[in-house]
């Protein structure tokens, strides 16, 4: 405990360390804040378009649709805020510049994602919230204590799914030299997270549960506040799953910086 | 003395894929199984003893990074031992990095974006220094170097000079046992080179800290070296003090005479000629000895090994041949040891496989 307690004041250090230098440089700060805000908007309207020819899509209204997409846009924060740093890994990998992460008495995978705090995931938070506040009002769903405690946990560990996805993803460069498509390639799969699982063929549904299971960004685990009267057991599971899913993407990771070793310099 | 690096007989294999050449061969080698297994550190031991600055000398590519990565803990050795601190490093990498501290080229460790002291007050929590000794050593700091101003500095906004300094400093930080440098004045001006030289003597003093150094420079090793390791093909090839080293093809020492009142009046081809003289009366008289000549701005020298042929009885001789107005003396350069000492390695490995190719 006392282990997480020293990891977590570094952390907490760095970060404010971090954005307080990020925020200094201000119009960049304050243009990638509108730059995502704008990529956002310009997908609801799309989302409100389509939803002006279709009453509904596979079963699921409008309302519903907004409420997933608000969902995985929280649970996708994480990601963009905590672990941006894994875009760079191949840089550093393939440039030598990965060993100074070895020489430190602290966790390689902890002090290389910790580098890094992505700003542009706070105006990416902020819509998500606007979205799914909205669209639970429209919806109708009670508010309770529980109802928000399932929410919180539903969305910590959906939010572990992406973050594990992109883990394997970037460490595919230990092992290839060109990876920057695997890690492009995997981070468009978040684009099907938004949508229900229902809507995609047999096959599909298999590979988005089990493969790349980016039906748990958004779908299954909103399910407990969204469809309460029927809940399918992969709910239940989901943080589970997200943990042990998580973990395998952290050892597969680690696997690949024990094999690293550097270029001559 | 206790020692605080100990290698023996370590071994450092790894495999690399045989490569053909052009497109086809790179579709062959997609494929390929066919691995050559290349020998970057053969039987490397050594013992180093707290305190010391060693200089760990090398051409590019002669297995100098790769032996500090395996002290570091970042590779394992193929085959053979290394404590590090009484530890085995690969296999506690955070414990040994505990002890340690590093430098590696041009590459920074410190946080690129935050002001140097954010950085330094980060690596005071994650190397657990008490608020004592944290405040004692910038201390230190600030009485050797001006630092100060650099502290509210992005890292990101410094010369290479200035994160070149503080990544010593950060490495010093948190008072390791060692401290391994790898080309620590690359690129640097020549008053930088000096002040990190300084430094780097300063620390060592002040803490005993024992200093692994790499480096190109010569001028680094004379300033700070009091062992010299030598390693070429992943093999020593001296490992002494610096003493020895210039005494290592014998007491070779350079004589230089000037024949001429004038210097400037003296043309290429006269000075040549002039050389041809020295040369044929000089060898003539002391024959079985490989002199080298040589001639520069109206000067004449001689190098030879005063081992062999004392360096007053080649002058006594010249002055009964001729008039001398000037004599200088002087030693041989560790920097023209060091490349002699890697051209008869090279020379050797050669004629080792001129015989290998003879016999077979």
């Amino acid at each position: 405990m006392s282990k997480l307690g020293f990891y977590l004041r570094i952390y907490g250090k760095i970060i404010v360390q971090d954005v307080k230098s990020k925020m200094s440089y201000r119009s960049d700060f304050i243009i990638s804040i509108i730059g995502i805000l704008l990529t956002d908007a310009s997908e609801l309207l799309a989302f409100y378009i389509t939803f002006l020819n279709f009453p509904s899509v596979c079963g699921w209204t409008y309302h519903e649709m907004l409420f997933l997409y608000g969902f995985s846009l929280i649970a996708l924060t994480p990601l963009q805020c905590l672990f941006d740093n894994n875009w760079n890994l191949r840089h550093y990998v393939y440039d030598g510049d990965f060993i100074k992460y070895c020489f430190r008495p602290i966790n390689i995978f902890f002090y290389f994602i910790s580098e890094d705090f992505d700003t542009k995931g706070i105006g990416q938070f902020l819509v998500g919230l606007g979205t799914l506040i909205y669209a639970w009002r429209k919806l109708g769903l009670s508010v309770s204590f529980i109802s928000i405690a399932l929410l919180v946990v539903a969305l910590f560990s959906a939010s572990l799914f992406m973050i594990a996805i992109m883990n394997i993803a970037a460490a595919t460069c230990f092992y290839l030299t060109n990876s920057g498509y695997v890690i492009g390639t995997m981070s468009k799969f978040r684009d099907y997270a938004k949508y229900p699982i229902t809507i995609f063929s047999t096959f599909f549904r298999l590979i988005f549960t089990f493969i790349i299971p980016i039906a748990f960004i958004a779908y299954y685990p909103s399910l407990v506040v969204l469809r309460p009267e029927n809940i399918p057991l992969l709910t239940w599971f989901s943080p589970v799953y997200g943990i042990f899913f998580f973990y395998i993407s952290y050892k597969v990771w680690m696997l690949g910086a024990s094999k690293y070793s550097g270029t001559g310099s | 003395m206790n020692s605080v690096i100990e290698l023996k007989s370590v071994d450092k294999e790894f495999k690399v894929l045989n490569r053909h050449e052009g497109l086809k061969g790179s579709f062959r080698d997609l494929f390929s199984r066919d691995y050559k297994i290349v020998e970057a550190v053969k039987n490397v031991s050594m013992t180093i003893e707290a305190g010391t600055i060693v200089g760990y000398l090398g051409p590019n590519g002669a297995g100098k990074s790769t032996t500090i990565k395996m002290m570091t803990g970042v590779l394992q050795p193929t085959r053979g031992e290394i404590l590090v601190n009484g530890r085995v490093p690969y296999k506690n990498r955070t414990s040994n990095a505990q002890n340690i501290g590093v430098v590696f080229g041009q590459r920074s460790q410190l946080w690129w974006s935050l002001p140097l002291i954010e950085s330094f007050k980060l690596l005071k929590d994650i190397y657990k220094i008490s608020d004592k000794d944290y405040k004692d050593m910038l201390a230190l700091y600030e009485s050797l170097v001006d630092i100060k101003e650099l502290y509210s500095k992005p890292v990101r906004q410094m010369s290479l000079g200035q994160r070149t300094l503080s990544d010593i400093l950060a490495a010093f930080l948190h008072n390791p046992p060692i401290v391994f440098l790898d080309e620590p004045t690359i690129g640097l001006d020549v008053s930088m080179k000096a002040k990190i030289r300084d430094l780097i003597k300063a620390l060592n003093k002040e803490k005993n800290t024992t200093v692994i150094l790499t480096t190109h420079d010569m001028g680094d090793v004379d300033a700070l070296c009091e062992r010299i390791i030598i390693i070429d093909k992943g093999t020593m090839l001296y490992d002494n003090d610096i003493e020895h080293l210039r005494n290592f093809f014998g007491a070779y020492r350079t004589l230089k005479i000037r024949t001429n009142k004038n210097t400037e009046v003296v043309s290429e081809e006269e000075a040549n000629e002039q050389l041809e003289i020295i040369k044929s009366k000089v060898a003539s008289k002391f024959p079985d000895n490989d002199f080298i000549y040589g001639t520069e701005e109206g000067w004449y020298s001689i190098l030879l090994d005063d081992s062999k042929i004392h360096l007053m009885k080649v002058l006594s001789f010249l002055q009964e041949q001729m008039t001398i107005y000037d004599v200088r003396l002087e030693e041989i350069s560790t920097e023209s040891v060091i490349k002699k000492i890697y051209e008869d390695s090279e020379r050797m490995k050669k004629q080792e496989k001129a015989e290998v190719s003879h016999e077979s």
